[in-house]
């Protein structure tokens, strides 16, 4: 849907709003390559300088096949700080839920609109997706939802001052886990594979055009086949101490960029040539 | 005391790599008409990430 502003209220609306509508993405087809001729979010965002994980969000925005009909179901963490400035519907679930919230969107969405695609877009970090919400991930798996997860990987909590996930690396040392993490990063994608996922991917902001790829395509496998995971790494400046500026050069000397697909899946990416 | 980037237009030549590289959404525009970018600097952040990516030197970060 996409919306337009009612008669007689251009004037009153607030001039982010009227440019959203005028200028925003909805249904333009546009892709990472068009960023700076559209407007993106509502109004900035308060997240760190240089963090990883705002340029990651922007990119997922950009790369979305339909944002104009994509809810983004997002949970605790830095980016719930920035979605709500998302120039996208977007719901708050409480810490770890996010997953099953949007297993009840999806479906009710399936009966609201029968010959409609509404993606269902989980965007939650670290912390939500593999530790608090990782029952709840995994079952929407099990039970082959049709919804995507998206992952960003920030190597640990990062809001609350910088306590260890199970996504941080072992040996890692933050300032609220001045010992090291004792045991390794959680392996996610494999976990995703065997859960039941059509399509697993790992990318990072530091390679934009295959980010683009791998969201777009676990958005069309979710809508066709079933659940699709994608994680995105997302180096932390503040929470393991280096310069802002530094931040891709790190993204892209540490990414791993990684893909799977069912058969299903691969037919279905063939044929459309994604 | 805050950083800001500074583009020097004449050296810009519209390649897009900073626009890819700001975490901040809005900021970097594209000109069609010029092929250059354009900042919306009020809301930069001065984190570097945009003069690190540029590779005709067309930007610095510099106290605001
Ligand atoms: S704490 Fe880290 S992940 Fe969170 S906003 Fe700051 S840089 Fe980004
Ligand atoms: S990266 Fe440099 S040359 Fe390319 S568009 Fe940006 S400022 Fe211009
Ligand atoms: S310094 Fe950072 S926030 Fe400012 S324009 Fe460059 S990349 Fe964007």
């Amino acid at each position: 849907m996409i919306p337009k502003i009612s008669p007689g209220f251009e004037d009153v609306l607030p001039v982010e709003y009227r440019e959203l509508v005028q200028d925003g993405s909805y249904g333009r087809n546009l892709r990472i390559k068009d960023l700076g001729t559209f407007k993106e979010s509502i109004e900035e965002h308060p997240l760190c300088a240089g963090c990883a994980l705002s340029l990651s969000i922007r990119l997922i925005v950009a790369s979305l096949p339909c944002p104009e009909d994509t809810i983004v179901v997002g949970t605790t963490g830095c980016n719930s700080i920035l979605m709500p400035q998302l120039a996208i519907h977007n719901i708050h679930s409480l810490f770890g839920n996010q997953n099953a919230v949007a297993s009840g969107l999806k479906r009710a969405l399936k009966i609201r609109y029968p010959d409609k695609h509404k993606d269902v877009v989980v965007v939650a970090g670290d912390g939500g997706t593999a530790d608090i919400g990782l029952s709840m991930t995994m079952h929407s798996w099990f039970r082959r939802e049709n919804i995507t997860t998206i992952m960003l990987d920030n190597e640990g909590y990062s809001n609350t001052g910088g306590q260890e996930s199970s996504m941080t690396r072992e040996g890692v040392v933050l300032y609220m886990a001045p010992l090291g993490k004792k045991y390794p990063k959680t392996r996610m994608f494999e976990i995703a594979r065997e859960s039941g996922c059509a399509y697993v991917a790992a990318v990072s902001p530091a390679s934009p055009r295959r980010l683009e790829k791998m969201v777009r395509r676990a958005i069309l496998v979710a809508r066709a086949i079933g659940p699709t995971y994608v994680q995105i790494y997302c180096p932390c400046a503040t929470n393991y101490k280096f310069s802002p500026s530094e931040t891709l050069k790190r993204t892209k000397d540490d990414e791993q960029i990684r893909e799977y697909m069912s058969s299903d899946a691969k037919e279905l990416i063939e044929r459309l040539g994604e | 005391m805050s950083f800001i980037a500074k583009l020097a237009e004449d050296l810009c030549t519209g390649c897009k790599q900073c626009i890819f590289a700001c975490p901040e959404p809005n900021i970097i525009r594209f000109n069609g008409n010029t092929k250059k970018v354009e900042f919306y600097i009020d809301k930069c952040k001065g984190c570097g990430l945009c003069a690190e990516a540029c590779k005709f030197d067309a930007l610095e970060i510099t106290l605001a």
